[in-house]
């Protein structure tokens, strides 16, 4: 088990934020954007959609972002590549933009269940990828599970495990929707590199109660002999750590009976334009967000690409 | 005389009653019965359907693969039905399916949530396969509501679509706005009903979808099902040869199934109870009853408060964890008063 890599919050001490693009706006591009509005680090320089009626490219314009409804080709006509790309479109719409962005040197960070690029699951991977240049953020009941299931994996002999969301249905786009096989895959392949268990399963539910529920996600492991105590020792030291970036992240019940495990996790949203029960956006987003404004802060990082504006 | 399609999901809906623990013995010798009453559709699996094995609900006693191919072994004239949850299950669960020969694929969604069965509904179109939607909790959703999402599903492919009253709430004029303003918006698609008996109106219920239009009625034999059960089948079908409507069912043959059924695949028939009244009345899904009597004993709260509780929060299947929840919560309150 690799050691745990606490996360570290970029400093607002950049000569020159990244250029940034976002594809895709629809509830995850939208609050997407505004984290990157907020970050000193990140310069989001266009806002591509589809659908020049939509919701998510008006919200982009009244935050000053340059916008466009040509989708992936007007973002690959922009004079010079942009340094980070964020994906919020689908997973099969991401298998066709990687091969187009990747040659551009550009570090792509996807937020659709695609499984193409490398995971990140900021308290568990840290947020600076080893290597590649495409950051996949799994899902968010993958970024609501990993951090537990690794902690679990590292002290008990978890022989299953099972990881079943609840997403308000009112911030279930289309893209999600159409999308559940793929949450389901790539969540359990999540699950499994993460703790090293192979018998896993995924479940997502969309939740249309009213008022919306707010989301959740259920842990449940099969493992013998796990201390109570000791349990929500583990499980409470890991969702400390996730609050560092997540703070609405908690756990709300921490069970065992006989050989069963189960830990439920809520995630409260803390953003500008989420409801409070959207924290399967703002976790999944916020991880996003640290990612890029890690790279900015790396030494490493590419001489500055730029494109005008 | 008019006709109506039964379909029979005994072998999955049943599955809830007894913990998704049948086994590969009781699904043969029921599926032959089914067959040999001419029951023209007998559906079988884990009781929330295809890829539904999990702690989260129960964990089956054998496999998706295990289940098809005993079942498609004994039926001869019986088509062999399947359900799935999207989120649940996925295309490789469908595709594995076909595979065993299945006829007709049931994709089942909340009421208001047509559009998470867009993906697998276009997938089983595209196979050639006999897909059909069935909106769940439909007592949570207005009949002009269910007719949108019903009509959305034929649009992504569904050949016919209906509704399940899954928390037995339903009295039968309900089932007539509801089952009368879909036959309208789907034009000359089969209109589906599945009933269940919480409020003992499982029957009349369905020969009220009958007489509004539906052209598939769901029934389980002896009512075999969650809580007090579906609609039972043998009582069904002859009151809907009565009432007008030919099955093609064999009497005597379908009425031998049931006393199998009873014999071989539950401890007991399905009755009544009080907590299954309870569920009906507050709307919740049925198959929440083990789950919220075990906890509600272990947490000395009266388990009827935790099903209004649940009931308040329009708690939906799949949300089980949530039960944890309303007895810690009613538990503490009790301890501070």
């Amino acid at each position: 088990m690799t050691p745990t890599v606490g996360p570290r919050r970029a400093r607002p001490e950049f000569a020159e934020p990244l250029t940034v693009a976002v594809i895709g706006t629809g509830a995850i591009g939208r609050d997407l954007v505004s984290k990157i509005d907020r970050s000193p680090a990140l310069d989001c320089r266009l806002v591509a959609g589809r659908n020049p009626e939509s919701a998510g490219l008006r919200y982009a314009e009244s935050l000053g972002c340059a916008t466009t409804a040509g989708g992936i080709e007007a973002l690959l006509a922009a004079p010079r590549p942009f340094d980070v790309v964020f994906d919020a479109t689908s997973a099969a719409s991401h298998r066709d933009h990687w091969p187009l962005l990747e040659p551009l040197g550009t570090l792509v960070i996807d937020l659709t269940p695609s499984k193409v690029g490398q995971m990140v699951a900021p308290t568990v991977t840290g947020v600076s990828p080893a290597d590649g240049r495409n950051v996949n953020l799994i899902s968010c009941g993958g970024q609501a599970a990993v951090p537990v299931v690794h902690a679990l994996a590292a002290h008990f002999p978890v022989t299953y495990f099972e990881v079943v969301s609840t997403v308000a249905s009112v911030v279930a786009g289309r893209a999600t929707r159409l999308n559940l096989d793929e949450y389901v895959a790539t969540t359990g392949h999540a699950v499994t590199a993460f703790s090293g268990v192979t018998d896993v399963k995924a479940i997502l539910n969309i939740s249309p109660a009213v008022p919306p529920a707010t989301f959740r996600t259920a842990v449940h492991a099969r493992t013998a002999g796990a201390d109570p105590v000791a349990l929500r020792a583990v499980v409470d030291r890991a969702a400390a750590q996730v609050r560092s970036f997540a703070p609405g992240y908690e756990v709300v019940a921490c069970t065992v009976t006989d050989d069963l495990v189960t830990i439920t996790l809520q995630v409260m949203a803390h953003s500008d334009v989420l409801p409070p029960y959207a924290g399967n956006l703002d976790i999944i987003n916020s991880a996003a967000v640290m990612v890029a404004e890690q790279y900015a802060t790396r030494p490493d990082r590419p001489t500055r690409t730029g494109v005008t504006s | 005389m008019k006709h109506v399609v039964i379909h029979d999901p005994t072998l999955r809906d049943g599955q809830h009653a007894v913990r998704h623990r049948l086994g590969l013995t009781a699904l043969r010798r029921y599926a032959e019965a089914a067959d040999a009453a001419r029951i023209p559709v007998v559906e079988v699996g884990h009781g929330n359907g295809l890829g539904a094995s999990s702690l989260q609900v129960g964990q089956a006693e054998v496999s998706d693969d295990e289940m098809l191919s005993t079942v498609r072994e004994a039926l001869h004239h019986s088509r062999m039905g399947v359900f799935m949850l999207p989120g649940w299950g996925t295309c490789d669960d469908l595709r594995r399916a076909i595979a065993h020969g299945v006829d007709v694929f049931r994709i089942g969604v909340h009421a208001t949530e047509a559009s998470l069965a867009e993906r697998h509904l276009g997938f089983l179109r595209d196979a050639g396969a006999e897909a059909h939607c069935l909106l769940m909790m439909s007592h949570m959703a207005s009949p002009g509501e269910l007719a949108e999402q019903a009509a959305r599903a034929v649009g992504y492919g569904a050949r016919a679509v209906g509704i399940m009253d899954s928390a037995g709430h339903f009295l039968p004029a309900d089932v007539t706005a509801r089952i009368g303003a879909i036959v309208e918006a789907v034009d000359a698609l089969p209109v589906i009903f599945h009933g269940h008996n919480n409020l003992g109106m499982a029957v009349a219920n369905s020969v009220a979808a009958a007489d509004a239009g539906a052209l598939i009625i769901d029934g389980c034999a002896r009512g075999f099902g969650a809580g007090a059960g579906n609609t039972q089948l043998e009582v069904l079908v002859p009151v809907l040869e009565r009432s007008g409507y030919a099955t093609g069912i064999d009497l005597y043959a379908l009425l031998d199934a049931a006393e199998l059924a009873e014999r071989e695949l539950m401890p007991a028939p399905p009755v009544t109870a009080s907590m299954s009244i309870v569920s009906g009345l507050a709307g919740v899904f049925s198959g929440f009853k083990h789950r919220v009597v075990e906890l509600s004993a272990a947490a000395g709260v009266d388990p009827r408060d935790v099903f209004f509780e649940l009931g308040r929060r329009q708690t939906i299947a799949g949300q089980e964890d949530l039960i944890v929840d309303v007895v810690t919560e009613l538990s503490n309150r009790k301890t501070d008063s």
